[in-house]
């Protein structure tokens, strides 16, 4: 099937028009360098930047020959000097109304267009909250949705279509596995990092990518806040007993808290938090801190979670 | 005796009424938290770590008690007792009612120290935030002197506390620009907020390494601040009157500028910085007690410590599931307070 | 108390504000000290109150130097008065008034009965006895100045400085304070703008661009031939029985 044009897509409150395919795209956040990856449009990008981990396995090669403009935030004119057609990105925090890259209106002036992705901005209002303030929950919806439009936009519909068939089947696979379980009364904490080490840490709340994993497969979580990273204290989190203990694995080594092997020492040797079930069970599992994005890794991270509590149903 | 007195009680019915509430509200933090521990639970877990004989407890609330809360509560106390007297000094010694402890640069250092580490990676992991809180703001109070003593040159006496107010704000600015500057080319949207949270002040995190600090260096800081309450009294008309007094002016201010600023510093890098307590306190309890530095002094150190405990819980419980900075319960109760002292002092005092 | 100003020589900022001032007061004496403006009084005051270092020179007080004995020895010995000395404190006249018993406190020694006793005797003197409930901010310039004094007073010292204590006062306070250094048994240095109050003085020092012009009796001094170069205007003086010295009234100066 091919896409028709002129077309016009409502992206986080502004209506983009396409006349015709863009020629190149740069991309600000690894969420949609790897969606345009896996849409097989890697030879449409002319730069990426902002990266959390390193590039998922299977795109290594094909993201090797795309220029990295910063591994961090690129600026403005690094953007606008590849002439990109198309400029997308992860979040608001870097295109938006406060973009530290610039605002859509900046790259819009230009004649460049902007995509953000739709993870950011759906059901979210990023005016609350420092990490923005989720309204609704958020549902894989929104990653096929990037994926369809992204896909449309560069005039290949039927790659997005593929893609989303893909991932929704893992991601149906992977429920259905964990339903199959017929686990009650499980909670679950995810546990991003901390800026001090004994300090509130940094948790995932209701209705980001991590709550709705969570939803998916049955589990509660044990925080209850629609901020999407809330600080909430060990001692809330202990009294809470959640059964499951999901450590983000990053890549960056900023706050101590960072690295997993930081996290899990605390979690031994805390007077509280080595007291919890979960950390005496060994019920603490490990994941890509990119997967609690709402991105391409986050049916992954669904399919390992389902995988970990088969393995515990099983020793049960 | 003409000054004003709490009531007109005596100093050692007045001190022991100050120790007592502080005791009560050390007892507050143990009982009040983000979860509800029974107060049968807290009395065995005293009697416990006191060597008496008592019932086994739920290890998790022994933790959250004896780990959590109470050296949590007591760093509140010290590092309250330390803005506090820290305030007392500065408003003293500058001459300047508005003085906080942060007004020679101190909070701004600290900041840019603390995104260096966190940010840049300075000290490359062996440093931790509040290592280079520590440094960044003795960085800054050693900037903020030597700007103070090129700007006064050699005019010698009454410029010299105007000279460090500016080269306080000259200092403080330049600091914040930096840490503007680090955080804008180099912070991902995580680490930003998670800088910007620690920056208004956070007491969670505190445990007994934490206390085995703080308190030694806030009661030795409270007593060379005492010793010298004489020459703080004499500072009434001026550094020239003081002279004139007996006073050697320039020894004491170095001696009690370098104090506060080691006390502040330490204070922030653990705990942030917590606004309104250096500013506020010292103000009420002058309001209750009279400016003579004897009395001031220790009443400031109570209060100082008493409202930072409360306001630790209050950050907790104000809201149900979440934790407000501690910064913002500060300003909630000390700006109406503030507000209130300044009218009714100057309907007291004024022609 | 014997002061002995010998060759004092004060650099502010490469501009010398002193030159070589020599002079002597007795002990018991009262000294004006005047000049124009920038002439260096008070410098010159504040050099002999231990306040500023000096770069040559000596000023001696029963023959020991002023900067080789501790500050709370000097200020048990001498009592500065300086101009508006005000503050932001919530300060009750009473308190003020003790302040100047520091140099003679300490934790061996705190703040006892005789201080309190002196202290009310100061207060008296300057007729402020009704006033130590009252803030120091409420009150008047004029009775601002006399709580000063009272403090400085209740630090017994055995010299008095004072830098012109009758600025911004009403008639009545100037006369007040003229007065009470008329019957000062203390030696009393004070710094003066208006040039009729030296006549209440037992010597009169003339400045001129930082050095002594003139020295001697108020008689002596206060003549045309000293008073007009320096001060460039013209001077004449009117007999006053009445008063028990001239009055001196003053027009511009005759010559260009």
């Amino acid at each position: 099937m091919a896409q028709d044009f002129p077309l016009t897509i409502e992206n986080c409150g502004h209506e983009i028009t396409f006349e015709a395919p863009p020629a190149s795209v740069v991309s600000i956040g690894q969420a949609t360098s790897e969606a345009l990856y896996f849409l097989g449009l890697g030879d449409k990008l002319a730069g990426t930047a902002v990266w959390f981990t390193d590039v998922l396995p299977q795109f290594a090669e094909v993201n090797a020959k795309v220029e990295r403009l910063a591994d961090n935030t690129p600026s403005f004119e690094a953007v606008v000097n590849k002439h990109p057609g198309l400029v997308t990105s992860q979040y608001e925090w870097y295109v938006g109304p406060k973009g530290s890259v610039g605002t859509r209106e900046q790259f819009h002036d230009l004649s460049v267009p902007t995509y953000i992705w739709p993870a950011d901005c759906v059901g979210k209002d990023n005016s609350v909250g420092v990490d923005g303030t989720r309204e609704e929950l958020i549902s894989t919806e929104v990653i096929y949705r990037g994926l369809i439009e992204l896909s449309q936009i560069f005039g290949v519909p039927e790659k997005g279509q593929t893609a989303v068939a893909e991932l929704k089947t893992r991601e149906v696979a992977a429920i259905d596995r964990a339903k199959a379980l017929g686990l009650q009364d499980t909670s679950a904490l995810f546990w991003f990092s901390s800026a001090k080490m004994d300090a509130d840490p940094y948790v995932a709340g209701e209705k980001g990518a991590p709550g709705f994993m969570m939803k998916q497969l049955g589990i509660e979580n044990v925080v209850q806040s629609s901020e999407e990273w809330p600080t909430v204290g060990w001692e809330t989190i202990a009294k809470a007993d959640p059964t499951y203990i999901v450590l983000a694995d990053l890549q960056r080594r900023k706050f101590p808290a960072d690295a997993i092997e930081v996290k899990q020492e605390f979690l031994q040797t805390d007077p509280v938090a080595s007291h919890m079930d979960a950390v005496k069970a060994g019920r603490v599992i490990v994941l890509d801190a990119h997967a609690m994005d709402s991105t391409i890794r986050t049916i992954s991270g669904l399919e390992l979670l389902a995988n970990i509590m088969e393995q515990q149903a099983a020793t049960q | 005796m003409t000054t004003k007195t709490l009531g007109g009680l005596s100093p050692v019915v007045s001190l022991t009424i100050g120790v007592a509430t502080m005791v009560a509200a050390l007892g507050f933090a143990l009982v009040v938290g983000e979860t509800r521990i029974p107060l049968d639970v807290i009395w065995n877990v005293l009697r416990f770590e006191f060597g008496f004989m008592a019932p086994k407890v739920n290890p998790i609330d022994h933790g959250i008690l004896w780990s959590y809360r109470l050296p949590r509560a007591i760093v509140a106390m010290a590092c309250g007792m330390s803005l506090a007297l820290s305030g007392v000094v500065l408003q003293a010694l500058l001459r300047n009612p508005l003085s906080d402890p942060y007004i020679l640069g101190l909070s701004a250092g600290a900041s840019t120290g603390a995104v260096a580490v966190a940010i840049l990676g300075f000290g490359a992991g062996a440093l931790t935030l509040s290592g280079g809180a520590f440094i960044g703001a003795m960085l800054a109070f050693g900037f903020v002197a030597w700007l103070a003593r090129l700007a006064r040159g050699n005019s010698g006496t009454a410029t010299s506390s105007l000279a460090l107010l500016l080269a306080g704000v000259a200092g403080a600015q330049l600091f914040h620009a930096l840490t503007a500057l680090i955080i804008a080319k180099s912070a991902d949207a995580n680490q930003a907020r998670g800088i910007m949270f620690w920056m208004m002040g956070n007491l969670s995190g505190s445990r007994w390494p934490d206390v085995y600090l703080a308190v030694p260096i806030a009661l030795a800081g409270a007593g060379v601040i005492f010793a010298h309450f004489r020459a703080l009294d004499a500072m009434t008309f001026g550094r020239e009157a003081a002279q004139t007094m007996g006073i050697r002016t320039g020894l004491v201010m170095a001696v009690l500028l370098s104090v506060t600023a080691l006390l502040t510093a330490v204070m922030v890098s653990l705990t942030g910085a917590i606004g309104f307590v250096g500013l506020v306190v010292p103000h009420a309890m002058r309001f209750l007690v009279g400016v003579r530095h004897v009395r001031l002094i220790p009443a400031t150190a109570l209060a100082g410590g008493i409202f930072l405990i409360l306001a630790d819980i209050g950050a907790r419980v104000l809201i149900p599931g979440q934790t407000l900075p501690i910064g913002v319960v500060t300003a909630l109760v000390g700006a109406p307070t503030f507000a209130v002292i300044l009218v009714r002092s100057s309907r007291a005092h004024s022609g | 108390m014997h002061i002995q100003v010998d060759n004092v020589s004060k650099t502010i900022q490469g501009k010398p504000i002193l030159r070589d001032v020599s002079f002597t007061i007795e002990s018991g004496q009262s000294l004006a000290l005047i000049g124009p403006n920038g002439s260096g009084k008070s410098t010159l005051l504040r050099a002999i109150a231990g306040l500023l270092p000096i770069e040559r020179g000596a000023v001696t007080i029963d023959g020991e130097r002023v900067d080789k004995l501790s500050p709370r020895k000097l200020a048990q010995r001498l009592g500065f008065v300086t101009q508006e000395a005000g503050t932001t404190d919530a300060i009750q006249v009473m308190e003020a008034v003790k302040l100047g018993r520091t140099p003679w406190l300490s934790f061996a020694a705190p703040f006892g009965h005789r201080d309190q006793q002196i202290v009310e005797k100061a207060m008296r003197e300057m007729a402020i006895s009704d006033d130590g409930h009252k803030f120091f901010n409420a009150l008047s310039g004029g009775e601002k100045q006399r709580v000063h004094i009272a403090r400085v007073l209740s630090q017994t010292p055995e010299v008095f400085l004072l830098d012109e204590p009758t600025n911004h006062l009403d008639i009545r306070h100037q006369i007040a304070i003229i007065d009470w250094i008329k019957h000062q048994d203390a030696t009393v240095v004070l710094a003066l703008h208006d040039l009729n109050h030296a006549f209440a003085c037992d010597r009169v020092a003339v400045l001129d661009g930082g050095t002594l012009a003139a020295f001697g009796s108020p008689e002596e001094v206060l003549v045309a031939s000293v008073i007009e170069p320096i001060f460039q205007v013209a001077l004449h003086r009117n007999s006053a029985e009445h008063i028990g010295h001239p009055v001196l009234t003053f027009a511009k100066s005759k010559v260009a």
